[in-house]
């Protein structure tokens, strides 16, 4: 089925195509349209789920985790002061390897309180051990969601995955968006039956132990890094076989008019179409540029990234976010994968879009300009555009 | 309806906590979930706030025959909602409890215990309250009694201790519309009997049961239940339960004891004059006629 759905609304197929079982909510803007809209399939008898609305942000994670802990299929979203509110059981869910599937609609965080766009919410949960997977257009928003769920329940992977889109850029647009059929979905995604972290009273089981010393703490939280490196190969197997069910195909990362590049600029989430299109003005122009979309954050990509920019002359990373006294936050985790090739190019860092500031197409020709000048100065600077 | 433990003799033999946990010795709150265990049975699920009895399930060892997660010290009671949802979507019966200290229930999980009174999920709520957070070695929490020593609320030159009264969370549980009802180790058959209740009324439950608190409260080890059935015969800790807003006294002492009497088996009130344990029993005669005329008026 093709139609014009919103970015909320494309998830909130992917929740029901899924059979997510569970589903704990609070609304927060800009994700609210999303639980509305299921709230409203579970009042006409169309979601076969528990609806579950909670108290708070907090307790829809820690809901999701007693959920997933008892071995059913959990699908929640958030946003923002959600994410940052819920922050403490992230951690949790990824250490009791729970494969919770979450969409977050990014948005800028307070203070100064915002509702606008940016990714500090999803950036933040970086360490947590969440598979994170960042989302250009609202088909790839619902198809992502159903990947998720196969990949996160891998036995190889057991970790709760993230799927990013961007608030209101994506939330709340109407795009053309492909539904699938009931039946392909199921034929994908089989139920979920888990055999590591489950609650039946015939067979007893302690989750969330306390583990008082270090050596086996460090073995637990080894465990997590082991699964996230995983995550890659099931990753790409997961998404062959989408791309075999659907005839679309995502990867770890985008590559656009790389080719022959020289230049390269980094971008992650919707400001990429914007700039891809600019990437084709300046082709035009007879300029050697090309664009790199990291659409994977955990696992890191670092052999595709190293291998798509070992050759570039310079690398204009856009962040739409900010570490303050550093600078963009993909930009530093990205000059890591070049650390060890030997002609490393110069990488600057562009903080663009914070709180939803316009991102127009333009910005991305005087992005290289300002990148010519740093490779002149042989030097990589940070700037806000 | 529920099935009543009649006498001391009925209760159930078999422990689902053995012994070999890393407690205090003599701990009241790992005995309130050995008698929760006996009460309810095998097919129980326990959600754990952190706290004192987090420590348990210490890697790789378990004292427990039954299933257990421990997940943060805010979030028993939203975590026991996911699971009683899910068991029911997996058609798999079992009673959710639970167990969780008075600063995480009083304070820092109030908005998590709330919502779950609230959603109606057939959970009970276990609260083994020892008036402070024992677990980080005896700190102020909202349970904390009127006067007394923590440390965080040291007596000193300008403070006599604890300056804040305690709330009343049964009562604010009771407002909710649940059954709620306090608990004390002293009387087994009692508390035993209100969570067979609730059990059976398949309701959300909060049960509060004091935990006197061997180094927290500082009590000679083997006096915890000398030291709780005093709270309740001074009526400083009454047995009472609230059901469909109306309160039930479950115990009237004959003789009403003093409350000097208890407080003088505790070093947390060592620094009180005859003065300050006089504003204490004030405190506790009104609290006591206050709920006794509530009883009468059949309302909270």
């Amino acid at each position: 089925m093709k139609d014009f759905l919103t970015g909320n609304e494309a998830v909130a197929w992917a929740a029901r195509l899924s059979r997510a079982r569970y589903i704990p909510n609070y609304p927060i803007s800009p994700q609210t349209e999303i639980i509305e809209t299921l709230a409203q399939w579970h009042a006409d008898g169309q979601l076969e789920a528990d609806f579950c609305p909670m108290d708070s942000e907090h307790s829809v994670m820690s809901a999701a985790i007693g959920a997933s802990a008892t071995g059913v299929r959990v699908f929640t979203a958030s946003s923002s002061q959600g994410i940052e509110l819920m922050h403490e059981m992230l951690y949790i869910a990824a250490g009791l390897r729970l494969p919770i599937v979450m969409v977050n609609c990014s948005r800028g965080l307070s203070a100064p309180i915002t509702l606008l766009c940016d990714h500090n919410d999803y950036l933040g949960m970086r360490d947590t051990g969440w598979i994170m997977v960042n989302t250009q257009n609202n088909q790839e928003a619902l198809d992502s969601t159903i990947m998720a769920f196969k990949i996160s329940e891998n036995k190889d992977v057991l970790l709760p995955s993230v799927v990013n889109l961007d608030g209101y850029v994506l939330s709340y647009t109407m795009e053309p968006t492909i539904v699938p059929e009931q039946g392909v979905v199921d034929r994908f995604l089989p139920s979920y039956r888990p055999t590591h972290a489950f609650f039946d009273p015939k067979q007893p089981m302690v989750q969330g132990i306390a583990v008082l010393d270090g050596v086996n703490y460090t073995h637990f939280r080894k465990q997590v890094h082991k699964a996230q490196l995983n995550a890659k190969r099931v990753m790409e197997k997961v998404c062959s076989d989408w791309r075999k069910t659907t005839g679309r195909h995502y990867g770890m990362i985008e590559k656009y008019e790389m080719e022959d590049a020289e230049m390269a600029i980094v971008t992650q989430g919707s400001v990429s179409t914007t700039a891809k299109a600019e990437v084709q003005e300046m082709r035009r122009k007879g300029m050697k540029i090309g664009l790199l979309r990291l659409r994977v954050m955990r696992p890191l990509p670092k052999e595709e990234i190293r291998n798509a920019l070992k050759d570039m002359k310079g690398v204009a990373v856009v962040d739409k976010n900010l570490a303050p006294g550093l600078g963009g936050i993909a930009h530093s985790e990205i000059r890591d994968c070049l650390y060890d090739i030997e002609e490393q190019p110069i990488m600057s860092s562009f903080v663009m879009g914070l709180g939803g500031k316009p991102e127009e197409m333009k910005q991305f020709a005087q992005i290289i300009d300002m990148l010519k000048k740093d490779m002149i100065d042989k030097r990589g600077r940070v700037r806000f555009v | 309806m529920y099935n009543e433990i009649k006498a001391l003799r009925d209760i159930p033999e078999e422990d689902f906590l053995i012994g070999g946990s890393p407690t205090c010795s003599g701990c009241p709150a790992e005995l309130g979930l050995k008698m929760a265990l006996k009460a309810l049975g095998k097919n129980t699920i326990v959600v754990n706030s952190s706290g004192c009895m987090s420590l348990l399930c210490n890697y790789p060892y378990t004292p427990l025959k039954v299933s257990w997660i421990h997940c943060a010290i805010e979030n028993a009671a939203a975590t026991a909602t996911g699971i009683a949802r899910a068991m029911r979507l997996l058609k798999r019966e079992a009673t959710v409890i639970c167990y969780a200290g008075d600063g995480s229930t009083y304070d820092i999980g109030i908005g998590s215990l709330s919502g779950m009174a609230a959603r109606g999920d057939p959970i009970i709520y276990i609260c083994y309250n020892n008036q402070a957070y024992a677990n980080t070695g005896n700190q102020w929490d909202t349970a904390t009694p009127f006067l007394a020593n923590t440390k965080t609320t040291p007596p000193g030159k300008q403070s006599k201790g604890n300056l804040i009264p305690h709330k009343n969370m049964i009562k604010i549980m009771g407002a909710h519309g649940i059954y709620a009802a306090s608990a004390s180790p002293a009387y087994p058959l009692d508390y035993m009997n209100k969570l067979r209740k609730a059990q059976a009324m398949n309701i959300p439950a909060y049960i509060e049961y004091l935990s006197p608190c061997v180094p927290g409260w500082g009590y000679d080890q083997e006096k915890g239940i000398k030291v709780a059935k005093l709270a309740t015969e001074s009526c400083f800790w009454p047995l009472y339960e609230i059901e469909n807003n109306k309160i039930t006294i479950n115990y009237k002492p004959t003789q009403m004891r003093s409350v000097k009497e208890f407080i003088q088996l505790q070093d947390r009130f060592r620094h009180l004059s005859d003065y300050d344990i006089n504003v204490i029993q004030g405190l506790v005669t009104t609290d006591w006629k206050e709920l006794l005329e509530a009883e009468t008026c059949k309302k909270t």
